[in-house]
């Protein structure tokens, strides 16, 4: 039952009480102090009553805004289309490339290992050899396409996040760094970089310089590997 | 001293395109006797049991990396002193001077090619 329903219910009771014909004095003073903090119970209570209403109306529209703003990201569409789909564009480009690269160097061997004397017969299997190698190529074409539907899906979720994350208020949580993975402490210790984007982050001059600097195959000394970032 | 043609040679690497790449490019040089291996733990394993003129090895392969075989190379008192290029896409200094300071011989960062490739047998090797 609500608190103001209560405080009611007490204040009825108090003036049926009161209307009893009572004649003891000391009594009715205490029913008219009752009555009073009766009054301001149900006050008190309005009022709280009120603050939570309000309260919860807030958490529940906040409740609604959050479910239409995640049924506007629509996760499953991301979860049982776009990113499958994404998964399959991206292992379709590694066994075209795998196929495209075994045709490729096959007809490579195979016109490095001709041992034919014949000069027109030679020609031809050079030129069919040849015709392969160009076919195979179209792979890069077929694999631009799919990497960028990939490329595509990921530009769709980054945007249903990012407008989701701005809608919310959403903030990136902070308090020290977060725990490493098996996999990052791996990488991290086993300097698994991987190819850098543009070409190599160090060229193989300034490689060889690092070698030639170091004189041969003998140990760098901390202070020629100071003197490599200087 | 002379370079042996016919010395065995160990590529190490987790594409078997890549190995095949390394391969081609050793039989251009004049290398034939080459053995692979898929990663560092293989390697080393067939290192313990063939001996190597050359360890040809990439970086980046589980579940023993290119780096990690080269640091056991390096402190197994019977396989220190063999040859070993590094052939990687890890192109960054930090990976250069691990590289270095773990003891390997030179270091090839691919794309690369044939030329590339004999430059760095022979600087490590002799000229052949």
């Amino acid at each position: 039952m609500p608190a103001a329903n209560v405080a009611a219910q007490v204040r009825t009771s108090l003036a049926t009480l009161k209307a009893s014909d009572l004649q003891d004095a000391q009594i009715m003073e205490v029913l008219k102090l009752a009555h009073q903090l009766t009054d301001t119970m149900k006050l008190f209570f309005s009022s709280l009553d009120q603050s939570i209403c309000q309260e919860f109306n807030y958490i529940a529209e906040y409740i609604s805004r959050t479910r239409d703003e995640i049924a506007a990201l629509r996760p499953n569409d991301i979860k049982k289309e776009r990113i499958p789909t994404a998964g399959a564009e991206l292992e379709a480009v590694v066994t075209d490339t795998e196929k495209a690269t075994e045709v490729i160097m096959s007809a490579a061997e195979s016109v490095l290992c001709d041992e034919e004397t014949d000069y027109d017969t030679y020609r031809a299997n050079v030129e069919a050899k040849m015709m392969e190698i160009i076919e195979s190529c179209s792979f890069q074409d077929l694999a631009g396409q799919r990497v960028s539907k990939v490329v595509g899906s990921l530009r769709h979720v980054e945007d249903r996040v990012a407008r989701f994350a701005e809608v919310m208020g959403v903030r990136d949580a902070d308090g020290g760094p977060q725990e490493e993975t098996a996999e990052e402490k791996r990488n991290r210790e086993q300097l698994l970089n991987g190819p850098a984007i543009g070409g190599p982050e160090t060229s193989q001059d300034d490689i060889d310089a690092m070698f030639a600097d170091a004189g041969g195959d003998a140990a760098l000394d901390q202070g020629s590997i100071d003197s490599l970032f200087d | 001293m002379a370079v042996e043609m016919t010395m065995p040679i160990l590529v190490v690497d987790d594409y078997k395109t890549m190995i095949r790449i390394i391969r081609n490019l050793l039989k251009q040089i004049g290398f034939e006797n080459v053995d692979d291996a898929a990663d560092g733990q293989e390697a080393f394993e067939k290192m313990q049991k063939n001996k190597y003129g050359l360890v040809i090895s990439d970086w980046n392969m589980e579940p023993m990396t290119g780096y990690e075989l080269l640091q056991k190379v390096r402190a197994d008192e019977g396989l220190k002193s063999t040859p070993f290029i590094m052939v990687t896409a890890e192109s960054k200094t930090e990976n250069v001077v691990a590289a270095k300071k773990a003891g390997v011989n030179n270091y090839i960062v691919k794309p690369f090619n044939a030329g590339t490739l004999k430059s760095k047998m022979s600087a490590v090797l002799g000229e052949f």
